[in-house]
C-alpha cells in the first residue's frame, strides 16, 4: 500500500510517499520523519525568532555558538560548497537579501543600504568554524545567515535517515517539489520517476537512493531598491542571477543538491569541471541545466502506477 | 499624549509592572552561568533531545551524562551532546559527577528516578506531569520538600515563559478584572504512535497509548495548560467532568484521542478544555475571559483584547496590534518600553527562544544563583493531581470531585 503524509514547514509543504504493508506502522514512521523536518524548521528557519539560526544570527558575533553534530555537519557541507562554487552559493548573503526586500518585514531593525549590506557578505571573511569545539562564530557584527533551500534539503536528509532506521525501503520525500529524496524504488520499478519542466517538454529522471534539487528564479520575488527582483541573488555581485535557466542537480544528499542547484542558477559557468560526480551533465534524457526555452516553473510528477 | 506625558504615565502602576519585568538577557548575548553546572539527562526521547539543544545555548551548562535503556535513542541524544558519557542504567549516571539531573523518562518512571536522584544529592528537573499516579506525585513532592538544600523544578513551562510572566502580571494587576470563564485547547494531528519493528521495544516506546500507564491527553498535554490557569487565577478547580473517546485514529487503541473537559472553580468560574490528536486547527492556546478584556496565550506569543469600556493603560501606546477576524489583539511583549525606545519593538514579537529554554534557564539559575525555581514540587503536584482527576473523570464518564487532600504533601 501507499501512504501519503504531509506537513507545512519552512514556508512550504513537505510530503512523504511511503510504500509498505502495515498502515499504522507506516504512519508512525512517516510522522517520525516529518518530526525531523519540523525539528529542522524550529532550528534553522530564518523567520522564526526562536530558531537556533535566529539565535546564531543574534549572538554569534559576540561568542562562538556550540552546535550539535548534525548542524555542524551541515555547516561543514556549506563551507565546502561555498569554496567549490567560488562563492556563488553563500548563506552570508542574508543582509543583502534583506536590503533587497526579500525577507519581507522580518524585524524592526533598520534596513542597510545595498553597499553596506554587501560589505557584510562573504563566508570566508565572516565565518569561523571550529571543528574541535564544533562551534561557529561571526567575525563581525551585522553578519547573518540565510540557509534558504539548504535547510529544506537538510530536513529531507534527516527525514530519510529516520525512515531508513525504521526499516522503510521505498519512499519518496519532497519539500515544495523543488527538493526530492528517493529511497529505493516503487515495487517492480527501477526507481521513482520524476518529471521536470513544463507540460510540453517534460524530462524524466529515475531516482533511486538519491536526492534531486531544482532551482529557478521563479517563486519568491520582492520589490526593493533594485526594483522587482527574484530570490536567487549572486552574493558576489549583489545582483539577482541573470538568465532564465533552471538547474537540476542529483546528489547523494539533498542538502548538497540544494546548495549546488542554487549555485548553478547563479553561475551556470561553474558547471563544466565541477568536482563532484553525481551532477547530471546532459547524460540520458535531461541535463543539469535545462534549456532557457523550457518553462521556468519546475514540477515533478509521481508515477501514476506504483 | 506627548512622549514625556507617556513617560510620566508609565511611572503609574501598570507601567511599573512592565518595568520590573525587564529582562535584558532576552535580547542580549548568550546566557552565561555564574558557575558551571554538569547535567545528566535520563530519558533521551524527543523531549530529552530538545532539552539538549536548548542547553547548548547556555554557557556553563554542560550535558555530562546521557541515559536511556533504548540504544537508538541514546545514539540520537549523542548527536546533540557528543562529549557526554552514556549510560543504560540511571544508577550509574547518578554515581557520576553530575550536579543536576533532568528526568525526561516516560511519566510512570519519574518517581523512581527522581527519588534516587534526590537521594544521591542531585538537583532535579522533572518533566510534567510529575507522575501517572497521585501517590507517586505526592512521593516526589515529599522527597523534594525534604531535600531542602537541593533545587527541584517541575517542568511546567508557563511559569518561566516570558510572555506568560508578563501576561500574568497584567492579569494579576487586574487588567481584565476577575476571570470568570476560560477556554484552552490542544489540537495537533498526530497518531501518537512511535514506530518500532521490535514488539518489546514498541511496547516500551508507546507508553502514552498504554491504558495502564498513560495519563492521557489530560496528563501528557493538559497538565501544562491547567497549571497556567492555576497560576493566572490563583485558583484550583473543585470538580471536573470529561468526555471523549477514540474518534480520530481507529487503529485499535484504547486511550482517547479526543477529549473535552470542564473544570469548575470555586465561585463558579469554568475552564473548558478541548484536546484532539485528529486535527491541528488553531493549535494550542489558553483564553482567559474577564469583564474588561480577554487574554490569549499561545506559548511563544500572547495578546490582550480589551473591552471597549476598559481603561487605557500607558504601555499600550507602544504596542503592536494584530487582527483576529473581528477582534484586534494587543501583542504582549516583554521589554516593550525598552524596545520601543530603541525603535525595535517589532523584534520583540514572539519569543527569541522556545518556552523549554526558559524553563531550563530557570532551573539552572535556581542552582547557580539560589533563585526560586519557576515551578516547585507543590505546584507541580497540584497541576498533576488536577490532570489525573480529569483523566479519571474521562474514564469513569462521571463528574469527579477534586478533594483538597489531593494537593497535600504528606
Amino acid at each position: 500500500m501507499i501512504l501519503r503524509l504531509a506537513t507545512r514547514a519552512m514556508g512550504t509543504r513537505f510530503e512523504l510517499v511511503l510504500s509498505g504493508d502495515d498502515p499504522v506502522y507506516l504512519r508512525a514512521t512517516g510522522e517520525e520523519a516529518l518530526a525531523e523536518i519540523e525539528q529542522v524548521e524550529s532550528r534553522l528557519s530564518l523567520f522564526r525568532r526562536d530558531s537556533l539560526l535566529s539565535h546564531i544570527n543574534r549572538v554569534a558575533h559576540a561568542a562562538p555558538v556550540r552546535l550539535d553534530l548534525d548542524t555542524f555537519g551541515l555547516f561543514e557541507t556549506i563551507d565546502r560548497t561555498v569554496r567549490e562554487s567560488r562563492g556563488a552559493f553563500d548563506p552570508t548573503v542574508a543582509p543583502l537579501m534583506r536590503s533587497l526586500g526579500l525577507h519581507g518585514e522580518d524585524s524592526g531593525a533598520p534596513l542597510l543600504d545595498l553597499a553596506d549590506a554587501h560589505a557584510l557578505v562573504g563566508w570566508d571573511s565572516a565565518i569561523l568554524l571550529d571543528p574541535n569545539e564544533r562551534s561557529l562564530r561571526f567575525t563581525r557584527e551585522g553578519v547573518s545567515l540565510d540557509l534558504g533551500g539548504i535547510a529544506k534539503g537538510h530536513g529531507l536528509d534527516l527525514a530519510a535517515t529516520s525512515l531508513r532506521e525504521n526499516g522503510i525501503l521505498s519512499a519518496l520525500l519532497h519539500g515544495g517539489t523543488s527538493s526530492i529524496v528517493a529511497l529505493g524504488a516503487p515495487e517492480g520499478r527501477q526507481g521513482w520517476s520524476i518529471a521536470l519542466g513544463g507540460e510540453t517538454r517534460p524530462v524524466t529522471a529515475l531516482l533511486r537512493d538519491a536526492a534531486l534539487s531544482v532551482s529557478a528564479p521563479s517563486g519568491r520575488r520582492a520589490v526593493g531598491p533594485l526594483g522587482e527582483v527574484h530570490h536567487l541573488v549572486d552574493p558576489r555581485s549583489a545582483r539577482p542571477a541573470k538568465g532564465s535557466s533552471q538547474a537540476a542537480v542529483i546528489a547523494a544528499q539533498a542538502a548538497t543538491a540544494d546548495a549546488w542547484s542554487t549555485a548553478l542558477v547563479i553561475d551556470p559557468a561553474l558547471a563544466p569541471g565541477l568536482p563532484f560526480e553525481n551532477l547530471l551533465t546532459g547524460e540520458g534524457s535531461w541535463s543539469h541545466n535545462l534549456p532557457p526555452s523550457s518553462p521556468t516553473t519546475p514540477r515533478f510528477r509521481l508515477p501514476q502506477t506504483v | 499624549m506627548t512622549p514625556s506625558d507617556r513617560r510620566d504615565f508609565l511611572k503609574g502602576a501598570v507601567g511599573a509592572a512592565a518595568v520590573t519585568l525587564l529582562q535584558p538577557h532576552l535580547f542580549a548575548g548568550p546566557r552565561r552561568l555564574s558557575a558551571p553546572v554538569r547535567l545528566g539527562l535520563v530519558g533521551c526521547g524527543r523531549q530529552g533531545r530538545a532539552m539538549l539543544s536548548e542547553l547548548s545555548k547556555i554557557e556553563g551548562a554542560t550535558p555530562a551524562g546521557l541515559c536511556d535503556i533504548d540504544a537508538r535513542r541514546l545514539r540520537g541524544a549523542t548527536r546533540r551532546a557528543p562529549d557526554a558519557a552514556t549510560f543504560d542504567d540511571y544508577h550509574a549516571l547518578l554515581d557520576s559527577d553530575v550536579d543536576a539531573v533532568i528526568v525526561a523518562t516516560p511519566t510512570h518512571l519519574h518517581r523512581e528516578v527522581v527519588l534516587a536522584a534526590l537521594a544521591a544529592g542531585k538537583h532535579v528537573y522533572c518533566e510534567a506531569p510529575l507522575a501517572h499516579r497521585l501517590a507517586d506525585a505526592k512521593a516526589i513532592a515529599a522527597a523534594a520538600r525534604r531535600a531542602e538544600s537541593l533545587v527541584f523544578q517541575a517542568g511546567f513551562q508557563g511559569r518561566s515563559d516570558p510572555v506568560y510572566t508578563l501576561a500574568q502580571s497584567f492579569v494579576r494587576a487586574g487588567a481584565i478584572r476577575d476571570i470568570f470563564q476560560m477556554r484552552a485547547q490542544y489540537h495537533h494531528k498526530t497518531s501518537w504512535v512511535t514506530p518500532s519493528t521490535d514488539p518489546e521495544r514498541e511496547k516500551l516506546l508507546n507508553w502514552r497509548l498504554d491504558p495502564e500507564l498513560s495519563t492521557g491527553l489530560a496528563g501528557e498535554i493538559g497538565a501544562q495548560q491547567f497549571d497556567v490557569v492555576h497560576w493566572f487565577t490563583g485558583k484550583y478547580p473543585e470538580r471536573v467532568r470529561a468526555t471523549g473517546g477514540v474518534l480520530a485514529w481507529q487503529d485499535g487503541r484504547e486511550v482517547a484521542d479526543t477529549v473535552h473537559a470542564e473544570f469548575l472553580f470555586p465561585g463558579g468560574a469554568r475552564l473548558d478544555w478541548d484536546a484532539t490528536l485528529g486535527n491541528s486547527f488553531e493549535g494550542q492556546y489558553e483564553l482567559l475571559y474577564g469583564v474588561m478584556g480577554t487574554v490569549r496565550l499561545a506559548w511563544t506569543h500572547g495578546w490582550m483584547f480589551k473591552e471597549a469600556d476598559a481603561a487605557t493603560q500607558g504601555w499600550e501606546v507602544y504596542a503592536n496590534r494584530q487582527q483576529f477576524y473581528n477582534d484586534e489583539g494587543i501583542t504582549l511583549i516583554a521589554d516593550a518600553t525598552k524596545l520601543a525606545s530603541q525603535g525595535k519593538l517589532k523584534e520583540g514579537v514572539g519569543l527569541p527562544n522556545p518556552p523549554l529554554y526558559y524553563a531550563l534557564e530557570s532551573f539552572l539559575l535556581a542552582i547557580t544563583e539560589g533563585a526560586a525555581p519557576a515551578c516547585g514540587a507543590e505546584e507541580g503536584l497540584r497541576a498533576t493531581a488536577v490532570a489525573l482527576r480529569a483523566q479519571q473523570a474521562l474514564i469513569e464518564g462521571d463528574e469527579v470531585t477534586i478533594p483538597e487532600d489531593d494537593f497535600k504533601v504528606d
